[in-house]
């Protein structure tokens, strides 16, 4: 036993996934006790926020000013101000008028806004201009030239009583708050969700659930596949034809297919994740009970067990000490897969709308399914979907690492 | 001949009990859970109708769609018979157009996406796993895991990144659907090439997939081939390496033909979740409207379909490979 | 005179395992065989005679490699030639081999006529397959196989026929030297008959002109061939004619070894390697002196000093001992006694 654990980490496969499928766990022990709360809380209105640190604005205009005067603040205020769409209708502004725009180069603030200044005219109405399209070229005129000015802006209190504003403070270009002064800071580094959750929290938590899931169906199915195996592999005969038969015919059904119609008769809300990885097991016991009664069937003629069989032994006490410990690697084998392919199930089920009830638990599906109906993938809210099908992929792939990895220590002819 | 025989006659017997337990399991899943089947679909249905009679006008339509009043057994003579006669029953999304009719659009979709797809990354995964088996090296070490890393990406999840990198960032592929939205099918050549455009991403999503799958499969199997006594005993024989590749990698990829055959359903599940991301007209997406919209007839009748095409697809593999590999019929005789 | 058909001289040969180490399986081994003879090489597993077997074909892939020695067929140095002109004029047509497990040396998922066909054609492309099948059905009837196996896969073959079908392509193309590698062990008692029968006759019609017959069932040794060669360790031990080895072995091993067989007791079949206590030493890392001196009972300190080379005693007989002729056989006759 210490031999074969000693050997298994000895194979590469089997470290990196192992290491990797540790890693997603450790992830999901540590960061809530750094980041503690409820991951479906709705922390903003409004959906998508970008990734990113969100300082308050109130309190930075409250919190105490210092003043610097960087040679680059101008600059960098236009170059965050033009987004490339801007730019593009820029060139397209010259060229219609006649400016020669030959050489310039989009990203080149400086002498974009030098151009600009030289030749823009709000008088000038080109040929075929609409009128939209015009008033947009004077609003970026009045930007530019407001972010190049010297200009203050004015913060001003409304007075509730009379309803009139008066001026608070004044901010200047060169005013500068340092952020350890500013009270409310916070860092989404997957911005939000749809509904305004915190991406990464929730991203975490549902982590934890769908590998919940995933083991909770392997468990299943293992335990399930493991018995059945058994009993058709060691008693044969009627028992073997009986289990065979139904073990053939779902063999071939497509258990994608029995999910379906099973979670569909399942109402909404009587699916728990509990509920949906108890079916994704009961569906997927077949190849486990395939492998273990071929392994089974293979071991019964062995002297061991048949001396066994002679001493008396009682049929528990023959399987468990004389057939499992032989059997042991392929059901780890086979279980290492199960938890993968349920992660997988889960997450194709939510995906269909079939998943479990949306208002207890975030599962990795639960978070796919709501960005693609908020259109995520559409609308460039790539932390919505992307970090999530990557921590599919690298859940599944570690697993199938080790899977791999275990294969080759165990099959000495697929070593490398 | 006799083997073949034997093989064949067990492959259609196990067919015929595969497709009637198929029939039994669509049947009777529905109205094995607790309650009414018929009051459930309805009270899914009529979620937001207050109308007393709209509702008992729903109810009474699919009470006697399921004929829920009689006996199990006399319920599954009239479902079998309504479907040796092409009725499925009438969709209640699109009321009232029959479910059949709906499927028959969407079937054309599916298959002439997915068989494609899955035979060519079947071929060009065989293909991988073999040169990684025979170079190993540097090419197995960066081939392998990636091809491990790619069979572990969710068909969806790839189905999405494809769609965010060619049609919303590249835009050198449409957003959705299987043709122009502004087009109606016909046989013109515009059509065609607007076919052709949308079918790009879906079917890469797909291949990309089950090249993965298939070349990590086909390298151990390759692997376990190579080191196979008639290859040495063959080399003492003094016949080419070349030669010997030939045989190792045809007896390596014969038996994929049955690992293709299992890993099919699987295989059809995730590309079927990957047609929703690409609104593809297909089954998975008729199956996704039938579930948003709770139409039970839909979702009936699509997954029995997916299910007998899985069926018939293996039965299919079953049969060639009998032919094709030698093998199986020494198995038979045992 | 007699022509030498076979003659290897210090053969050296090696096996890098997985872990990277070396195993000298086979270390220094000379041997000859006389045209029209056979010779038998025993030994226990592991002994390096399977090996020896496929060193002798003098074309190496890992994870065997060729270190030094020489190895003559016919006159032809064949040690020092590029690898694919052994392939193409020494392999099957000067030296043959019959692989340790027949059962599945043949592809399986290829007709026995196409795979002749490959055979002969990798030595001859311009070869007509239409004579190639008849020659093929000519032989395989000449051997006793019906022709109707060539249309057969392997798997439809039983073990016997398998085998039988392996030997008769092995010789197809008349190789001077067949190397039979445990050709019979895997078969019945009628199987084994009738494949100890096929390489006599082929022997005698002349397809091939000598034979290495590697087993470890030594009586199979004493019916079959003309001389014996007693390996142990990577090294040939003793050498003598079939019946001064079975009755007359001068090496404690050979000794041993022949003993556990020729008076078979009741159970003592299965048991014959329990005869000799111990284990062959590690070849990755062989003892200085005697192989053999750990489990040997008539060791001396001596033994453990140098390497023992080969001395010729009785005109022809080697072995391979520290003690000598006279000494072992006077230890012998007390010990019988």
């Amino acid at each position: 036993m210490k031999n074969t654990i000693r050997q298994v980490f000895h194979s590469p496969k089997f470290v990196v996934g192992f290491c990797i499928f540790m890693a997603i766990l450790l992830t999901l022990f540590i960061y809530p006790l750094l980041n503690p709360g409820n991951p479906l809380q709705m922390i903003g209105l409004g959906t998508f926020a970008r990734p990113g640190t969100y300082v308050s604005v109130y309190d930075g205009v409250t919190s105490p000013f210092s003043t610097f005067k960087l040679p680059q603040a101008d600059a960098n205020r236009l170059d965050s101000l033009l987004t490339t769409e801007d730019r593009v209708n820029m060139v397209n502004w010259f060229s219609l008028n006649g400016v020669d725009v030959a050489g310039l180069d989009i990203t080149d603030t400086q002498a974009m806004i030098a151009l600009w200044k030289q030749h823009f005219d709000p008088a000038i109405r080109p040929q075929g201009m609409t009128k939209a399209m015009r008033n947009y070229y004077i609003r970026l005129n009045t930007s530019i030239l407001g972010a190049s000015s010297a200009d203050a802006l004015v913060v001003s209190e409304t007075d509730e009583a009379t309803g009139e504003a008066s001026e608070k403070s004044k901010i200047t270009k060169t005013d500068y708050v340092n952020v350890a002064d500013v009270a409310n800071v916070v860092t989404l580094p997957l911005g939000t969700d749809n509904f305004g959750r915190d991406t990464l929290k929730q991203l975490v938590a549902a982590c934890g659930v769908s590998i919940l899931i995933g083991l909770i169906a392997g468990a299943v199915a293992t335990a399930l596949g493991l018995l059945l195996g058994l009993l058709a592999g060691y008693l044969g005969g009627l028992v073997d034809d009986i289990i065979m038969f139904f073990t053939n015919i779902f063999t071939v059904i497509p258990s994608f297919v029995l999910l379906i119609l099973i979670n569909y008769s399942i109402s909404q809300d009587q699916r728990g994740a509990g509920t949906v990885a108890l079916v994704i097991g009961l569906t997927s016991w077949v190849w486990t009970t395939r492998s273990v009664r071929s392994q089974v069937l293979s071991l019964r003629g062995r002297d061991h067990v048949n001396l066994s069989r002679l001493s008396g032994h009682s049929l528990p006490r023959i399987i468990l000490t004389d057939i499992l410990p032989y059997i042991a690697s392929y059901v780890v084998m086979a279980f290492i897969l199960q938890v993968s392919s349920g992660i997988l199930a889960e997450a194709q089920l939510s995906l269909l709308g079939l998943g479990p009830k949306t208002t207890e638990v975030p599962t990795l599906g639960l978070m796919m399914n709501w960005a693609m109906l908020y259109s995520a993938h559409l609308n460039g809210s790539w932390w919505a979907y992307f970090p999530v099908i990557l921590v599919i992929a690298l859940i599944s792939f570690s697993l199938n690492l080790m899977n791999t990895g275990l294969d080759q220590v165990f099959n000495p002819t697929l070593r490398d | 001949m006799k083997g073949y025989r034997k093989y064949f006659g067990k492959k259609i017997l196990w067919f015929v009990i595969t497709f009637i337990a198929a029939l039994l399991l669509n049947f009777i899943l529905p109205r094995l859970m607790p309650g009414d089947p018929v009051s459930m679909i309805v009270s899914k249905q009529a979620q937001g109708l207050t109308e007393a009679s709209a509702v008992k006008a729903i109810y009474d339509n699919y009470a006697r769609e399921f004929g829920t009043n009689r006996p199990m057994t006399e319920q599954f003579v009239t479902y079998i018979g309504n479907l040796f006669r092409g009725d499925m029953g009438t969709s209640f999304s699109q009321y009232p157009r029959k479910v059949a009719d709906i499927i028959g659009d969407a079937v054309g979709w599916t298959l002439g996406l997915q068989f494609p797809a899955i035979i060519i990354g079947w071929l060009l995964g065989n293909l991988l796993g073999a040169l990684a088996a025979y170079i190993r090296k540097g090419f197995d070490k960066v081939l392998m895991p990636v091809s491990l890393f790619f069979s572990s990406v969710p068909a969806f999840g790839m189905a999405v990144v494809l769609l965010v990198i060619f049609s919303i960032n590249l835009k050198i592929a449409p957003v959705s659907g299987g043709y122009g939205f502004d087009m109606i099918p016909n046989f013109s050549w515009n059509f065609i090439m607007s076919v052709l455009q949308h079918y790009q991403l879906p079917f890469w999503s797909i291949v990309i997939i089950a090249i993965g799958g298939q070349a990590v499969g086909m390298r151990s199997m390759s692997i376990y081939e190579l080191n196979a006594d008639y290859v040495k005993y063959a080399r003492f024989l003094g016949i080419k390496d070349r030669k010997i590749v030939g045989y190792v990698f045809r007896n390596a990829m014969l038996p994929q033909v049955t690992g293709l055959a299992l890993s099919l359903g699987t295989m059809i599940g995730g590309a079927l979740v990957a047609e929703i991301i690409f609104s593809y007209p297909g089954l998975g997406t008729t199956m996704y409207q039938g579930i948003k919209m709770a139409d039970y007839p839909l979702i009936s009748g699509t997954t029995l379909i997916i299910t007998v095409m899985v069926l018939v697809a293996t039965f299919i593999l079953d049969i060639v490979y009998g032919f094709i590999d030698p093998r199986v019929k020494a198995a038979q005789f045992e | 005179m007699s022509n030498k058909i076979l003659q290897v001289k210090g053969l050296t040969t090696k096996y890098v395992t997985r872990f990277h180490e070396d195993v000298y399986a086979v270390d220094h081994v000379s041997l000859e065989i006389e045209e029209g003879k056979s010779l038998g090489i025993a030994g226990e597993s592991g002994c390096g005679k399977s090996t020896l077997a496929l060193s002798l074909m003098g074309y190496y892939f890992p994870p065997l490699h060729y270190i030094s020695g020489e190895i003559m067929v016919d006159g032809k140095n064949i040690s020092g030639m590029k690898p694919d002109d052994v392939r193409k004029s020494v392999l099957g047509t000067e030296i043959a081999y019959i692989p340790q497990a027949a059962m599945n040396a043949l592809n399986p998922t290829r007709r026995i006529r196409r795979f002749v066909e490959d055979v002969i054609l990798a030595h001859d492309p311009k070869a007509d397959k239409k004579q190639i099948s008849e020659m093929a059905e000519a032989r395989f009837a000449e051997l006793g196989l019906p022709a109707s196996v060539l249309d057969r896969h392997p798997v439809e073959l039983s073990g016997g026929m398998k085998q039988r079908t392996v030997i008769a392509i092995s010789t197809i193309l008349k190789p001077k030297v067949l190397i039979a590698d445990e050709p019979s062990s895997a078969l019945d008692v009628t199987s084994q008959k009738m494949v100890i029968k096929m390489l006599r006759d082929l022997m005698e019609k002349g397809y091939i002109r000598a034979m290495i017959f590697i087993t470890h069932e030594l009586p199979l040794l004493y019916n079959v061939t003309d001389d014996i060669m007693v390996m142990y360790a990577g090294q040939i031990v003793e050498r003598g004619t079939a019946k001064q080895m079975v009755f007359d072995p001068i090496h404690p091993y050979s000794r041993g070894l022949m003993h556990s067989i020729i008076v078979p007791e009741a159970g003592t079949r299965g048991h014959k390697l329990s005869a000799i206590p111990g284990t062959p030493p590690n070849l990755k890392n062989p003892p200085q002196g005697c192989r053999f001196a750990d489990r040997c009972q008539y060791v001396v300190p001596q033994c453990r000093v140098s390497p023992i080379p080969m001395i010729t005693f009785d005109g022809t007989r080697t072995y391979r001992c520290g003690h000598s002729v006279a000494h072992l056989r006077e230890v012998y006759s007390h010990d019988d006694a």
